[in-house]
């Protein structure tokens, strides 16, 4: 199962964002400790002159973290295949079901029958699946106590493309967050990376489809994965 | 004892960090000693030298919190001035929930450390002239015979000197000879400031506890 990959970028990247406030703290101190020396009567100028070489080498150091996030977030291109996006998702059933039941949630999961044919990198798409679950499951934690559901559907489209949604009845995303919720480091949770979302968008945008967000009736959330079909080729 | 000089404690696991955090210290004239651990600051300790503790959150081994916790478990005063990252202000909130001083999320402004700095180590100063205040009342009163400790109890209960005579069956001469006696091992100018010593130790002691 490749699905622990995501998590595993997403908790790299949080380091990442750790590591590279690292470097730049000590950057402005380093800036202010030499602002407030050359401001003394007799400012010694060869410490002033370290702490500029070292204002340099922390500047290098955050370099190499960027690099090293950029690696992180490159989405590869690898090779796809033709894929029923029923049989992706019920391969996932039993693993987001135990999720499900390990934060009290009752999963339901509606897949239409007679689906177009998709061309995907299965692995990428089933952790897009997986991440915008733990996301909704993360929600519903904070929601109230009862009654708390989460539904994984598929569906075609008018225009013959496929849809996959996860909806849960949770307390949704605020409306002064909901345009920002894909951008990299708009997170609400403390502990996440604010580059799930992001990420999940990258992979299905690179597979010619879209991620998107709309409210749930009467609460919560619902992430659309639309993939475009191979049909009629 | 009384007079050392503060020390500004920085405990971080971070090189660079640190040497900034010392120089900048330097550039206002405050003395800063750098460790690079929390086991290392605890083995070093010495809670007769006052000064405040700059402590990272997030370190290898043991933690910014979990060193706060040691030093609680101690009974140590420092003051602790948390410095914190990105997404941790819910360890930040703990911090503070534990008795912390202050905390700063990095990269933070350097007037911001600085005056944080300040009033740490003004509070240190004053927590610690208290705690000496306090051993010195306590040791005075443990100077009290018994007969003298019955004698102040019951004129910080403003009894006058005639009925004590009574309550404690000598005569109004002998209370008045332990009374003075009081006044001169408390080292109390008045009856005011008696009764002020007094209290002031209980309440302390109340609000310790």
């Amino acid at each position: 199962m490749h699905a622990s990959r995501l998590a595993t970028v997403g908790a790299m990247a949080s380091g990442v964002a750790h590591e590279l406030n690292q470097p730049l703290a000590a950057i402005a101190t380093y800036a202010h400790a030499c602002d407030r020396l050359l401001s003394l009567p007799n400012p010694e100028i060869g410490e002033v002159q370290a702490a500029l070489r070292e204002i340099s080498a922390q500047a290098l150091r955050a370099g190499d973290i960027i690099q090293k996030l950029r690696n992180l977030a490159r989405v590869e291109e690898s090779p796809r295949a033709p894929a029923d996006i029923n049989a992706v998702i019920t391969e996932l059933s039993d693993l987001i079901r135990s999720n499900a039941q390990a934060h009290g949630v009752r999963y339901r999961q509606e897949l239409a029958p007679n689906l177009p044919t998709i061309n995907i990198e299965r692995a990428q798409i089933q952790q897009v699946v997986l991440n915008l679950v733990r996301n909704a499951l993360e929600a519903l934690a904070l929601g109230r106590v009862d009654a708390r559901e989460l539904v994984v559907r598929t569906r075609a489209t008018p225009s013959a493309d496929v849809e996959v949604s996860i909806c849960d009845n949770g307390p949704g995303v605020d409306e002064q967050l909901r345009y920002r919720i894909f951008d990299p480091f708009c997170s609400t949770k403390p502990a996440a990376t604010g580059l799930g979302l992001p990420i999940s968008r990258t992979i299905v945008q690179t597979h010619g489809g879209a991620l998107d967000y709309r409210p749930n009736q009467p609460t919560g959330a619902c992430f659309v994965v639309h993939l475009p079909s191979t049909w009629p080729n | 004892m009384q007079d050392r000089a503060p020390i500004v404690y920085i405990v971080d696991d971070d090189d660079a960090i640190r040497a900034a955090l010392r120089l900048l210290l330097k550039s206002v004239g405050l003395a800063a000693t750098t460790l690079p651990s929390a086991q290392d600051f605890l083995a070093s300790y010495n809670p007769q030298q006052p000064g405040c503790l700059i402590l990272d959150v997030r370190m290898p081994g043991m933690g910014g919190l979990e060193l706060q916790e040691q030093l609680n478990l101690r009974g140590a005063i420092i003051p602790v001035i948390f410095i914190t990252g990105h997404g941790d202000v819910p360890m930040a909130v703990e911090a503070l929930q534990q008795g912390a001083f202050d905390f700063l999320q990095k990269p933070f402004r350097d007037q911001d450390l600085i005056d944080r700095i300040q009033r740490a180590l003004s509070k240190d100063q004053t927590e610690r002239s208290q705690l000496r205040e306090r051993d010195l009342i306590e040791r005075r009163l443990e100077s009290l015979t018994a007969r003298e400790r019955e004698v102040l109890d019951l004129v910080i209960g403003g009894k006058p000197n005639k009925i004590m005579a009574a309550d404690l069956g000598v005569s109004q001469r002998t209370v008045e000879i332990h009374r003075s006696r009081v006044m001169e091992k408390m080292g109390a100018a008045s009856l005011a400031q008696l009764v002020r010593m007094v209290l002031d130790l209980k309440g302390g002691a109340a609000t310790a506890a």
